[in-house]
């Protein structure tokens, strides 16, 4: 049985065959590194159906469903870190590889075509990394991406065009996220899958190259390296196992916002070009394009340049020592990136702040879901977002209490509830109601009730409360208010609904959404102040009326809030200057 | 002989490394695409949602078409407001009684429409019959129309949406 398997695969030249069984002086572990990454790229095809069928490659909800991934789908968060930091991996062992086949002098004749195969991997491997970190749509990828496509479209000539085709049109959009996942899913893994096959089949056919000049004697492949191969594979995966669970799998910025500014950072392994493009200081376009340039000319000009058949290390040492030099500076470079950050206090500020306002939007996507206008919607999903932001900025001056110049009545929690009510009838001009307006100096201001029989003004208060729609009115006091109501109030204010007092405000539907918004789109309507008596600005002129309805909403919500339920809300705030 | 020992043994260790890597691999791989399979991504009210106010359905009158929206539907990470469910046949059949019946025809789904020549309902795929109060008269389907749950609160219809099996004489919850 286990022969005829065999038979039928040699036969059909899946198995076996030539000189790929044995290897020249036997198995090492300097030959694992090639396998390792031929293990990392089933990784990554592995991980990366599995969060393919998650993803949503669209401007509105690629951000979400990343957010889900991570955060609801089970496992997801592993899927995902062990997809993006087993392609760090990638790039860490593409190095190993490089420096192990150059050490060997395994680039020499008549290796040529493997090493040169091998440099177009790694490119395309390393622009496979960044069609795939723009993907997830978030602050972080999204702003990497705006300056690597940047540097792209410098490129002489072709730059502009290499941009639009890049991006899919003009801006940043759906189309530009259906290309890179165009790219990243379906282009580059047939490309690289392609190449690596070729770039296999030959180093197979051609064997490993021995350290030194001395031809070792061949030994089987089977199963002394692929042992090894697999002992090396095991030792990473658990590394990257332990890494992805410590780590919790990687991190997702807040969503994508071309208007939210963010410090970008390429990936780790492009580092070492962004230092470098900051010290160019003006040549930095130069810099960027040209660097990448050199290097990957250099490398692929190694076998070219060093063709004495030796390869004995202390023999090649100017390029050994050359290439040496490039790592040093690629690394010190990336150091120096790092370390500059981290001494950055400035930077560490607006880092945890990003942070902060990362952690929200995955909170609120969690508990709310992402609105279908798109993942930065996702803050308005947190209780009175827009209400509050809208407060801030238009409202609080006047109506703050901790504000020294408050010009009007102090709207907080409990307003417009019994207490407020009553304390506002007793002391119309005190200091939180009208006693910081015009109005107060005026003989048009309400006078004080205080002398009214408690029992009276609590019935009154009971029938201005009711006015809100409250479910908890206590009817017969209503009643009795409303009897009060005739006597003592009616003379200046109304109660029928859509009606002005004689010479004071309609009270019909007070405290209710529809009133509120009413007041806040005209104050000075005859329903309301009246022209004279509110230096409040009408807002239906500057708000729309979904931002004045949401004010209204949360003039509602206030009734029953309390500072703690505020606080609760505030604490939710997104962090917007 | 030694080393035959030695070479099947370094065989079967290769071979279980490479079976717990793989394995290692394959089984989030496994857990991640078969997670969804077990919960509810797309939700469905259950509590009853508004059909706006019971007034305007008037004895005697044909029933009436109502879009049954719902004010907030999660499907997977979106959230999305006013989603139409799907849609009811309203009817008043007496002073104070109000009767709903789901619009999807309980034989494959389709869409049931009202015939105002014949005075009943026609499922236009697969020409099922109904008669006004939703009992089946001719054609495939296996039972009649589905009622929905309605009551009147504070003079407004609340339904609650309920989708039923299709193709079966019986109606369960699907």
């Amino acid at each position: 049985m286990k022969t005829k398997v065999r038979d039928y695969l040699r036969e059909r030249g899946l198995s076996g065959g030539g000189a790929a069984a044995t290897i020249a002086g036997g198995a090492s572990f300097a030959y694992v590194f090639g396998a390792v990454l031929v293990f990392l790229l089933i990784v990554e095809a592995v991980t990366g159906v599995a969060l393919a069928a998650f993803y949503a490659p669209s401007a509105t909800d690629a951000w979400g469903s990343v957010a889900y991934l991570q955060d609801q789908a089970v496992l997801g968060w592993f899927v995902r870190g062990l997809h993006f930091h087993a392609a760090s991996a990638m790039v860490i062992v593409v190095g190993l590889h490089l420096i192990q086949t150059a050490l060997y002098g395994a680039y020499k004749k008549p290796r040529e075509l493997v090493w040169w195969l091998g440099i177009l991997l790694m490119v395309l491997i390393l622009a496979w990394a960044v069609t795939g970190y723009v993907l997830r749509w978030d602050q972080a990828g999204y702003w990497a991406n705006k300056v690597e496509v940047g540097i792209a479209a410098a490129t002489p000539v072709l730059g502009g065009m290499v941009k639009k085709l890049a991006l899919g049109g003009n801006d940043y959009g759906n189309l530009t996220l259906t290309r890179f996942y165009t790219l990243h899913v379906l282009l580059l893994p047939v490309i690289v899958g392609a190449v690596t096959a070729g770039h296999v089949l030959l180093a197979r056919k051609l064997g490993p190259t021995p350290l030194g000049d001395r031809e070792g004697t061949p030994r089987p492949r089977w199963p002394e390296q692929t042992l090894r191969n697999t002992i090396a594979m095991a030792m990473l995966l658990t590394v990257l196992i332990v890494y992805v669970v410590a780590v919790h799998g990687v991190e997702l910025a807040a969503p994508a916002d071309p208007s939210a500014a963010y410090d970008a950072r390429p990936l780790w392994y492009f580092r070492w070009l962004f230092e470098l493009r900051d010290l160019a200081g003006r040549a930095e376009k130069l810099v960027a394009l040209a660097t990448p340039a050199i290097v990957l000319g250099a490398l692929v000009a190694l076998p070219l340049a060093d063709r004495a058949p030796t390869r004995e290390i202390r023999r090649r040492l100017p390029y050994l020592g050359a290439l040496a030099g490039l790592l040093a500076v690629i690394g010190g470079l990336t150091l120096a990136s790092v370390i500059g950050d981290a001494r950055d206090k400035e930077l560490g500020k607006r880092t945890a702040g990003a942070e902060q306002r990362a952690r929200l939007a995955r909170k609120l996507a969690h508990d709310n879901g992402v609105p279908v206008t798109g993942a930065t919607d996702v803050f308005f999903t947190a209780p009175m977002a827009r209400a509050r932001a809208l407060f801030a900025t238009r409202c609080k001056g006047c109506h703050d209490p901790d504000r020294m110049d408050r010009k009007g009545p102090v709207i907080a929690p409990g307003h417009g509830n019994r207490a407020w009510i009553l304390a506002f009838v007793k002391n119309p001009s005190g200091e939180a109601f009208w006693g910081r307006t015009k109005l107060v100096k005026t003989d048009a201001a309400m006078k004080s009730f205080d002398q009214m029989p408690p029992a009276d003004l609590d019935s009154v208060v009971e029938l201005i409360y009711a006015e809100s729609g409250a479910s908890d009115v206590d009817e017969a006091k209503r009643k009795h208010g409303a009897e009060v109501f005739e006597i003592g109030c009616s003379d200046c204010h109304a109660r029928e609904e859509g009606m002005a007092g004689a010479s004071a405000p309609g009270l019909a539907g007070l405290g209710t959404r529809e009133y509120y918004l009413s007041f806040i789109s005209n104050p000075r309507s005859a329903l309301h102040m009246g022209r004279d008596k509110s230096e409040m600005p009408r807002f239906d002129r500057e708000l729309t009326l979904a931002e004045r309805d949401a004010l209204a909403e949360y003039l509602v919500w206030l009734r029953t809030a309390t500072r703690a339920d505020l606080e609760a809300l505030e604490a939710l705030d997104p962090v917007d200057p | 002989m030694a080393d035959e020992d030695r070479r099947r043994f370094l065989k079967v260790a290769t071979c279980a490394i490479g079976g717990g890597v793989g394995l290692a691999v394959a089984a989030p791989f496994a857990t991640l695409l078969a997670g969804p399979a077990g919960k509810i991504t797309v939700t469905t009210p259950t509590d009853p949602l508004d059909l706006g106010l019971a007034e305007h359905f008037r004895a005697g009158a044909e029933p009436r078409k109502v879009d049954v929206i719902a004010p907030m539907v999660k499907d997977g990470w979106t959230a999305a407001r006013n989603v139409v469910l799907g849609a009811a046949w309203v009817r008043r059949t007496a002073p104070d009684k109000l009767v709903a019946l789901s619009a999807i025809c309980p034989h494959l789904g389709c869409s049931i429409g009202w015939d105002a020549g014949v005075g009943n309902f026609l499922c236009p795929c697969h020409d099922s019959r109904f008669s006004p109060e939703g009992a089946k008269l001719t054609g495939p389907s296996e039972r009649g129309m589905d009622e929905l749950p309605l009551e009147v609160r504070d003079g407004r219809l609340q339904l609650t949406w309920v989708r039923y099996k299709l193709g079966q004489s019986t109606r369960e919850p699907a």
